[in-house]
């Protein structure tokens, strides 16, 4: 685009804020844009084959992702729509195939999300692990994807289970559930969750060729794993074992504020 | 199972109308209807479908639990555990709750402010997989596909629901599912008769039982009170919702008052301490038949149930679990404590025995249809 400082003439510079105005209006989300996801453990990627720490699950919703350009403005990329994955305002990520120690999961798996967005160069992005409260207290059964997944529903909390996440050793393992909860009203009309427990996360310095890598050995190094105790986490209040996780994740547990989130990190 | 559906449809008057006849409660004129959500109006369709699903295990991920399996008609729709277990071995933190008047609870399962409907809290069972009771979850479009292959189910949904264009879903069979359990309505226990005027119906025990049970001294009916013997009770005449959860004394961990960490009650909802134990007071309505008692199956017996509120809260005396729960700074101001004579404590217990509707346990309408 052409500085503005160029422009000598008053009657061309209002041509040329006509024509922004214009192209803002009707094709302004043009470019592609792909954000892709990875996990990882110690800085080593982690996958569901059997290691001395694999994984066991990692599923989890992606909304109001913003791209942040060399200037520090955010451009919202909007999703484009699959009937599976994703849907305009929210996407799924699923990084675990249903093999092996991930069983309990899918065999299909969705890395990466694909958007447009007005920009196609970027410095860093932000975006929300969660679904916006609009559309998490929906009926699951009515939902379009990939809101219509029942093991991405709490149904006797209502509303999503934002992020499950998993790892199992030989003798050990350890999971969180995490999503809002503390909520007021009832399953059909609930008005407000005093723990909404949505993920914002920024990444800064994110440009195009870099993946969101998910350090599950950040968002699990409360746990011991090595003692054989089941000690998992589904965003309840007594549960001691999810303060350790939601602090790694930045968030809020029983009063106590969290640290700065580490469990996203920039992979180059 | 066309013969049943025969004899169901035979029941159902005005049927060659071509319009679904209106569903009748079989509730005497002294009780109020439940309330039904307008989106699952009740039918005799729709009932009846929902009772072969309700026995049906092939609902369960691995074909060997339904509904059914931990709500048995012959324990008024318990399961005589301490805690269910799921299809798949796994532990429930909780004690199967009786379906008996369901229809009639402000808030479903022992603490939830949330649940106010049954077709909400079914989808729990079904695919809920913490912990994995009908293991369904990622399977739900099996339900609709057993709709729609099996001969007589497509009958019968397609009776149910005849304006959808796919009756064959997991939503219809829910639905129809929580109409089924809707339709679990007792008033015929010996209490129920006496009420209605049939003197004779109470022994002279269980009517003194009777009087104890709603006094100051034991305060009872706070909590258990209603036609329901629950505060957490609603009806389609109802003007203001009544919900109610209390910390009746089981637990003082630490002589901080806390539950154990899988069971605490509605603070695992809120995360306000002072829910801390508060547990939905459930109906008491056959309570012969649902032992053991408590969220957790924790007590045996009804005498012990009599003990521990005689008592103002449970004792523990060593373990992980010791504390002293009566004086648990969370505790209702209900649960007070009193004593009684043995003659009083026999007499409660009459009164409590007088609560348990026999015909509940074989009335047809709730049988399993798979069964001849
Ligand atoms: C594995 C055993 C199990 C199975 C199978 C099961 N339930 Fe339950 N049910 C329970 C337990 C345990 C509770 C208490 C749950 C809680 O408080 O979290 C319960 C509670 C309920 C309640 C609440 C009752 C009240 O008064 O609040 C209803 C209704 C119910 N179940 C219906 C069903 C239906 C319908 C099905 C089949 C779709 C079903 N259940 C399958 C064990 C089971
Ligand atoms: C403060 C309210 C309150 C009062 C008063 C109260 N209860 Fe309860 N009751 C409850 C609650 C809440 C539960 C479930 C508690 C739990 O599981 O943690 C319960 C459970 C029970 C149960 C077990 C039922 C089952 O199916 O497991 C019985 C029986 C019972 N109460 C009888 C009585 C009797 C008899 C009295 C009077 C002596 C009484 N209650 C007084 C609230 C109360």
């Amino acid at each position: 685009m052409q500085p503005v400082r160029s422009v000598k003439h008053p009657a061309s510079l209002f041509l040329l804020a006509s024509i922004l105005v214009a192209s803002a209006a009707c094709s302004a989300k043009k470019n592609a844009v792909q954000i892709p996801f990875a996990a990882t453990w110690e800085g080593q990627p982690i996958n569901c084959n059997r290691g001395p720490y694999s994984l066991s699950d990692l599923r989890f919703f992606v909304s109001d992702l913003q791209l942040i350009d060399s200037n520090g403005a955010f451009h919202t990329v909007e999703f484009i729509e699959d009937d599976r994955w994703q849907q305009a305002t929210v996407a799924m990520v699923d990084l675990e195939n249903g093999e092996a120690s991930c069983a309990n999961g899918t065999a299909d798996t969705h890395t990466r999300i694909h958007g447009v967005a007005d920009i196609s160069d970027f410095t860093g992005i932000r975006f929300t692990v969660g679904v916006p409260f609009e559309l998490n207290h929906a009926n699951p059964l009515l939902a379009a994807a990939p809101l219509n997944d029942p093991a991405m529903h709490w149904h006797w909390r209502s509303g999503y289970k934002f992020l499950r996440a998993g790892v199992v050793t030989e003798s050990d393992g350890t999971w969180l559930h995490l999503g809002s909860i503390a909520c007021n009203g009832t399953v059909r009309d609930i008005r407000s969750c005093d723990a909404p427990n949505r993920i914002i996360v920024e990444l800064p310095h994110f440009v195009p060729s870099d993946r969101v890598g998910i350090d599950l050995s950040a968002l699990f190094a409360g746990v011991d794993l090595r003692n054989g105790e089941r000690s998992d986490c589904s965003s309840g209040p007594a549960e001691t074992e999810c303060a350790g996780m939601f602090g790694a994740l930045g968030l809020t547990f029983a009063n106590q504020p969290g640290s700065v989130g580490s469990v996203f990190q920039v992979l180059h | 199972m066309l013969l049943a559906l025969a004899i169901a449809m035979a029941s159902a008057v005005v049927i060659q109308l071509g319009k679904q006849p209106a569903y009748h409660w079989d509730i005497p004129a002294d009780f109020p209807a439940p309330s039904v959500p307008n989106d699952n109006p009740m039918s005799v369709e729709k009932v009846e479908l929902g009772r072969w699903l309700f026995y049906d295990v092939r609902l369960s991920g691995n074909g060997t639990m339904a509904c059914s399996t931990c709500h048995m008609q012959r324990l008024a729709f318990t399961d005589g555990r301490p805690r269910s277990i799921g299809s798949t071995g796994e532990l429930h933190p909780r004690n199967s709750m009786s379906l008996v008047n369901t229809a009639y609870a402000s808030r479903l399962t022992w603490a939830n402010s949330l649940l106010d409907r049954l077709e909400d809290q079914a989808l729990t069972p079904l695919l809920g997989d913490n912990p994995v009771e009908m293991g369904m979850g990622g399977r739900e479009a099996e339900v609709g596909e057993l709709l729609a292959s099996d001969p007589e189910y497509r009958v019968l949904a397609r009776r149910t629901f005849p304006n959808d264009e796919n009756p064959y879903s997991v939503l219809n069979a829910v639905r129809a599912t929580a109409a089924f359990v809707r339709s679990i309505i007792s008033f015929d226990s010996p209490y129920d008769h006496y009420l209605a005027g049939d003197a004779g119906a109470l022994s002279e025990s269980a009517e003194r039982g009777m009087d104890l049970f709603f006094s100051e001294r034991l305060e009872c009916f706070h909590c258990h009170g209603g036609f329901n013997f629950t505060d957490s009770t609603t009806h389609a005449s109802a003007t203001v919702e009544s919900v109610g959860f209390h910390n009746n004394g089981l637990y003082n961990l630490d002589h901080s008052g806390a539950y154990p960490s899988d069971n605490t009650g509605l603070y695992d909802m809120s995360g306000d301490v002072r829910d801390m134990g508060r547990f939905k007071a459930p109906s008491l309505r056959n309570v012969t038949l649902t032992a053991p008692y408590m969220h957790d199956g924790s007590i045996r017996t009804l005498k012990e149930v009599i003990d521990h509120y005689a008592r103002g809260g449970r004792l523990i005396e060593s373990g992980a679990q010791a504390g002293d729960g009566r004086l648990s700074p969370y505790k209702s101001e209900f649960v007070v404590g009193f004593e009684l004579s043995d003659q009083e404590r026999a007499d409660l217990l009459a009164f409590l025995t007088a609560l348990t509707d026999e015909s509940v346990l074989t009335n047809p309408r709730w049988t399993n249809p798979f069964e001849p």
